[in-house]
């Protein structure tokens, strides 16, 4: 049996030779930046140090998380990251929704490709470029806001180094840089409703909010818990680029999430154990939620991811 | 996938007319104020309040999103002299091009770009070809182990080694501070990868028998039949990964430790920095001096030009690259 799959794939790769060479450098590619680095996570149980590599350096167990856990920051960052991920949750998740429902109203194909034109276009400025705008625009002396809040009598505020500001700024920003992107995904799902439960409801003289209620929502309900179950096993990721943009030092004991710390405790600091560490515990609770919630999808609806 | 090959004989017929439509969708905002109620009247639906409101509730939107680059613009452009705090204008106030003049001679506004000029072609580049020759195999149906190389790539898109063990890695194969660091570590994206075999798979199969009655081996197909006609997907591709390339901040920023190597967002990102420094001490605007308002602007504005010139034909693709993906992934 062994010699016979033996022969069956000598003579698969000479048949094939050239597109197996053709998957080669891609094999080895995934392999090195990877793989490696997945199994690289075990200097998360060791004392890392350049000179002595990955494999040489020595074992200290689960000391790395001993001194995680007891470290204050990581508390704060860990608290901030789970924060600012549910406000995004929380406010941010019904945007692309609600703009899909509301681009699906319109009917003038111009006004709505227009729209869309607009809308799509925050998303692929850089967070340094739509940063910087928001920061310009927030500033004390020459924002458009302030001016806003001196012109009805008020105090300028200095946005950007108010802790009390800062979780605010990066939920809205989000919401403005990447909801209009995030409607794509359900207009490509609301195209897929069949035309004729609307007409028939038409017929029925349906109003229009009771076809969104019927027709419409049921129709993407399925994307929206796909995507749902994908956002929570991202609660403890917020994005680097955004935080590391908008946040200054005074801003950190609110702003200071777990992307930022690895950045600056890890390579600017070269802790790499402790930051390892870090990183595995947040891929660890990340897994556990996408399987939780994938579980109570399946359990209470028809969607699953697998 | 029903109509499979339809679609794509129709999208690679699509491609054909590509700068007409690119053109088309440049000079949309143009239409808009000249054609609008022409376009509307003609089937018009009834207008309710609802509808009112809706399209209110949109209009808001697209003004959210637009009014500050407008203004980004329009303050790169003017003296900065004669614009006041915060005011919002709508045009130019003293039209001058000072700013730009200033960036221009900036010699290390032209270093990082240079940089990122660089990273943006090779690395979009190197993205094309690995991915290309990567996909073709994984879509041939009659490949023994194609669904274990699959499997070998879809892992990846769940885990991965995270931060430190990456960059352990990329310093491990001596790329720190070079250019190669920012290309290399992601030379390949799964999600490209699977969008590029799902088009090779919908090509028709018939082609490739008849090249390979003929003689040609799979690369041969691969260069001569199957690249041909999956340009859509390719300019897609060849789209996402340059504005992908452009954009690209934080791997400039844990790689490149140098000074002398570096790209154009971290140049943004220390003008930001001195912004946010400005507003402490308040703007110190001197006469005969470019402000730091208008400089700054400028930069901004420069640094996001690429982008907005792409931006159109990239559009054309938006659907249907996440549609591809929702499908398949």
């Amino acid at each position: 049996m062994r010699s016979k799959t033996r022969t069956g794939l000598v003579r698969a790769l000479k048949k094939h030779k050239i597109l197996y060479l053709m998957l080669l450098p891609g094999i080895l590619w995934f392999i090195v930046y990877r793989y490696l680095p997945m199994a690289g996570v075990v200097i998360a149980f060791k004392r890392y140090s350049f000179s002595q590599g990955i494999l040489g350096s020595p074992w200290v167990g689960l000391q790395n998380f001993r001194m995680l856990f007891q470290m204050q920051d990581f508390y704060n960052v860990v608290r901030n990251t789970l924060v600012i991920s549910l406000y995004n949750l929380i406010c941010g998740f019904p945007f692309p929704i609600i703009i899909a429902l509301l681009l699906n109203e319109i009917y003038n194909k111009v006004f709505k490709r227009t729209i869309q034109t607009i809308i799509y276009l925050p998303h692929f400025l850089s967070w340094v470029v739509f940063g910087g705008i928001i920061i310009q625009l927030l500033s004390p002396n020459s924002g458009m806001i302030n001016a806003a809040i001196k012109a009805l009598g008020g105090e300028p505020v200095f946005f950007m180094a108010k802790s009390e500001y800062f979780r605010g700024i990066v939920v809205i920003t989000d919401i403005i840089k990447e909801a209009g992107w995030g409607a794509i995904i359900y207009l490509a799902a609301l195209a897929g409703i069949d035309m004729e439960q609307y007409e028939a409801a038409i017929i029925d003289g349906a109003s229009r909010f009771q076809k969104l209620i019927y027709i419409t929502l049921p129709g993407i309900s399925n994307t929206i818990i796909i995507m749902l179950i994908l956002r929570l096993g991202k609660i403890l990721e917020v994005g680097f680029d955004q935080i590391y943009i908008l946040s200054t030092p005074s801003v950190y004991d609110v702003g200071d999430v777990i992307s930022t710390y690895i950045y600056r405790i890890g390579i600017v600091n070269m802790q790499f154990g402790l930051t390892t560490a870090i990183g595995l515990f947040q891929s660890a609770i990340g897994a556990v939620l996408i399987i939780a919630t994938n579980a109570v999808a399946r359990k209470y609806s028809d969607v699953s991811m697998w | 996938m029903k109509n499979t090959l339809p679609c794509s004989l129709r999208s690679h017929f699509a491609a054909q007319s590509h700068t007409a439509k690119a053109l088309g969708a440049a000079f949309f905002m143009a239409y808009l104020c000249l054609g609008w109620n022409g376009v509307t009247m003609k089937k018009r639906m009834k207008i309710t309040p609802g509808g009112m409101i809706i399209g209110a509730l949109l209009l808001l939107m697209a003004f959210i999103c637009l009014v500050p680059y407008y203004y980004v613009i329009v303050t790169s452009f003017s003296d900065s002299r004669l614009i006041f705090e915060g005011e919002l204008i709508l045009f130019p106030r003293g039209f001058t091009l000072k700013s730009y003049e200033h960036l221009m001679n900036n010699q290390r506004f032209w270093e990082c770009f240079r940089v990122t000029v660089l990273r943006t072609l090779l690395g979009t580049a190197f993205n094309l070809v690995f991915q290309c020759v990567f996909a073709y195999p994984l879509s041939r149906r009659y490949l023994p182990g194609r669904k274990f190389f699959m499997m070998f790539i879809v892992v990846t898109m769940v885990f991965n080694g995270g931060i430190i063990p990456t960059y352990i890695v990329v310093k491990e194969t001596g790329l720190i501070d070079s250019i190669w660091a920012l290309i290399i570590p992601n030379l390949i994206s799964t999600w490209n990868v699977i969008i590029l075999r799902s088009f090779f798979e919908n090509l028709p199969a018939s082609m490739e028998e008849s090249a390979k009655m003929d003689g040609a081996n799979d690369f041969v197909v691969f260069l001569r039949i199957m690249l041909p006609l999956s340009m859509p997907v390719l300019s897609t591709i060849t789209l996402f990964a340059a504005v992908t390339h452009w954009n690209s901040f934080m791997d400039a920023v844990i790689y490149l430790t140098s000074y002398q190597l570096q790209v154009l967002q971290v140049f943004l990102r220390d003008m930001v920095l001195q912004l946010e420094m400005a507003s402490f001490f308040g703007d110190m605007i001197m006469p005969d001096q470019v402000s730091s308002l208008s400089l700054r602007n400028a930069s901004i504005f420069l640094a996001s030009i690429p982008i907005i010139v792409v931006y159109p034909f990239l559009q054309r693709f938006f659907v249907k690259g996440v549609m591809v993906g929702a499908v398949k992934g």
